[in-house]
């Protein structure tokens, strides 16, 4: 039941992209900030349908599972890359194609079995990537992307921050007050360990 | 404590503190130098007199952050399980940074001052190329991402050994009415703080190095310079002060070896260190009281939260261990004798700087020598000091408290002691007087306290490269850890 809900609102997701693609690419914002995401999300959602999600990843493998899903995110922030994929069919589909599997199914994949220092480093890197992102397009003199006006990629590079700052909050609370499955925090807190 | 439970990490530490105690003695040097051409004994170009001013600043600033985390790290291996790899990652991260940083100084002669303030990198007048600035950055940018994968190294294990980082803080204790023996050791509280308040000063460091990098590459990308003021205050006020933090926990984990009285980590000891994490990021402005523009509430926020800066430590660190040693039998050697010092010195500096803090004060006295002053005791009589009573016991001959104090030890501290006085006081003088600080060229009137100033250096740098060499004969004699 679940694993088909998984997969139908994977679909739903992956649809809306496509036959609303003209409305989510015609706003920068709507383009990077939800389009973009919602395709990961489709992969994230379809693998989560299959059986793929109990597979256990040796360490090496997971790592760099994930490390091929950071690379391809870095891909897609590039602002040519972007402007591409609204001229060029080809670049489109691959961006229709490689967000959902090297994005979303590669995360949903390996991310838990990552090792926690890169899932740690990843996630600073996100953070501090948006920043400046917001900062790039905030105080960008020229246009980057061809196809969006300067006011739009500044509205953009808004949006960026307020993701920064979504984003840190978010990641920042569990630390804070983590779920007790997510510590296993031993009983005694005072006692030195033995290395 | 077995020697077993902290081996595997005390390689890495000592080797660190060795280095750190070498960088110390030669950014001493640096100083003195700098105030002997200050007072006249030596000629020194100006130009050169500001790249070794601005290699003197970060430095500084960067070992004291390399010895502050070698202590930390040293002491919460004791508790949680660290990884090695993560270390030595951080280490060569810093060492990159410091390469980077020494190559944009004496081969691309930036002379821009450790703050690197928005946009001086880029307008240097024909002083320095945009490759140097841009190379000093990078440096800059390396120990950072260093210092942010030793937090994570830090952070994820506390995490997971105490239950999240407010437990790890204490707050189970004040806020939910735990039995404060049920909270973590005052080390954990300790490193748990400056885990969270340095990872936000470092990132947001990171962001105005970037945008200072981008701005520099690219001059059309130009930040709000009130803005990038206020990020780089934040980021060096922590990060400073971060390094003290970090070395306190030495006094913490040492003292009860020598008094053989634990320190405890009580209630008021839990609620310090939760204030000490809000006011040492809220604190900041007392460092752009000069910049009118600022909204006036933000300045007013910088002077109160000065007053109640000091109160964390001077009411709990210092009165506390006052109350441990008292009447505790412990054996006086060069190491206890430095730590002491070093929460003495960390106490008396935070008053120059309370007064420093207050916006009337502050008008006439923020670019004179009185800072200075303030920000030399704190380091020379606090961090050093702890750093330097660290690798004293490092190195020290058998128990605690069954080592003595030699001859040439009291020799030394009490050299180190007169010296660093002196010099400091010397500082906060020539404030009070008015004499600038940062200026390469002093006027006649001057000059007698630079000069005098310039001797009290010169103890200070020879008792410091006694305990440096002392330390690596302890260390080549292979003495316990």
């Amino acid at each position: 039941m679940t694993r088909t809900l998984f997969a139908v609102l994977s679909a739903v997701l992956f649809s809306g992209c496509v036959v609303f693609r003209g409305e989510l690419e015609a706003d920068p914002v709507t383009h990077m900030l939800l389009q973009l995401p919602a395709l990961a999300l489709a992969g994230v959602l379809l693998l989560l349908a299959t059986d793929l999600r109990f597979v256990k990843l040796p360490a090496y493998f997971a790592n760099a599972i994930t490390l091929v899903a950071v690379f391809a995110v870095f891909f897609w922030m590039l602002p040519r890359y972007i402007d591409a994929s609204l001229i060029n069919p080809f670049v489109e589909f691959a961006k229709f194609l490689t967000l959902p599997t090297l994005v979303g199914a590669s995360l949903a994949l390996a991310w838990r079995q990552a090792h926690p220092f890169l899932r740690g480093f990843l996630k600073a890197n996100a953070i501090s990537m948006l920043g400046v992102l917001g900062f790039l397009y905030i105080h960008a003199p020229l246009r980057i992307c061809n196809s969006y006006l300067v006011s739009d990629q500044q509205r953009l590079g808004y949006g960026f921050l307020i993701a920064a700052i979504a984003v840190s909050l978010a990641w920042t609370f569990p630390l804070f007050f983590p779920s007790p499955s997510e510590t296993g925090a031993s009983q005694s807190k005072t006692n030195k360990v033995t290395v | 404590m077995s020697e077993a439970e902290i081996k595997p990490h005390a390689g890495a530490v000592k080797f660190t503190m060795l280095l750190s105690g070498l960088v110390f003695v030669l950014m001493m040097a640096l100083g003195l130098i700098m105030r002997a051409a200050q007072g006249e004994f030596i000629e020194l170009d100006p130009a050169l007199f500001y790249q070794i001013l601005t290699a003197h600043g970060a430095g500084m600033v960067g070992v004291a952050g390399l010895s502050g985390a070698a202590i930390m790290w040293y002491f919460v291996g004791r508790y949680v399980q660290l990884s090695a790899a993560m270390y030595w990652a951080f280490l060569g991260l810093f060492l990159l940074g410091v390469v980077l940083i020494l190559s944009a100084i004496f081969l691309g002669e930036f002379g821009g001052a450790w703050t690197f303030l928005f946009p001086l990198p880029a307008i240097a007048g024909g002083a320095w190329e945009p490759w140097a600035a841009a190379t000093f950055i990078l440096g800059y940018v390396s120990i950072g991402v260093g210092f942010l994968l030793y937090y994570l190294a830090i952070g994820y294990p506390v995490i997971k050994r105490y239950g999240g980082l407010a437990r790890a803080l204490g707050w189970h204790v004040v806020f939910a009415g735990a039995d404060p023996a049920d909270g973590p050791p005052p080390t954990i509280i300790a490193a748990a703080a400056v885990t969270v308040f340095n990872t936000l000063g470092t990132v947001v460091g990171a962001a105005v190095l970037v945008a200072s990098l981008v701005h520099l590459l690219v001059p059309g990308f130009a930040v709000d310079a009130l803005l990038a003021k206020n990020a780089i205050y934040f980021f060096g006020h922590v990060f400073i002060n971060a390094s003290i933090y970090m070395a306190v926990i030495a006094v913490y984990e040492i003292v009860p070896e020598y008094t053989g009285r634990p320190w405890k980590s009580s209630r008021p000891f839990i609620i310090a260190w939760s204030a000490i994490l809000l006011f040492v990021m809220a604190v900041y402005p007392h460092h752009l009281q000069q910049d009118v523009v600022m909204p006036g509430w933000i300045l007013v926020m910088g002077q109160v939260v000065s007053y109640l800066n000091g109160v964390p430590l001077l009411a709990v660190t210092a009165f506390s261990l006052g109350v441990y040693l008292h009447g505790s039998k412990a054996r006086w050697d060069l190491g206890l004798s430095l730590l002491v010092l070093g929460v003495g010195g960390w106490s008396i500096g935070a008053i120059p700087a309370i007064i420093d803090g207050m916006l009337v004060v502050n008008k006439v006295m923020h670019n004179t020598q009185w800072v200075p002053g303030h920000f030399h005791i704190y380091l020379l009589l606090g961090e050093v000091a702890m750093s330097f009573g660290f690798m004293a016991w490092l190195v020290r001959k058998g128990q605690a408290s069954e080592a003595g104090m030699s001859t040439l030890d009291k020799a030394t501290f009490g050299t180190y002691l007169v010296g660093a006085a002196g010099f400091t006081m010397v500082f906060l003088i020539s404030g009070a007087l008015s004499v600038p600080r940062r200026w390469a060229v002093h006027l006649p009137g001057w000059i007698l306290q630079d000069r005098i100033g310039t001797l009290f250096a010169a103890l200070v740098v020879l008792s410091t490269l006694a305990l440096v060499l002392k330390y690596a004969v302890g260390l080549g004699r292979g003495q316990r850890s």
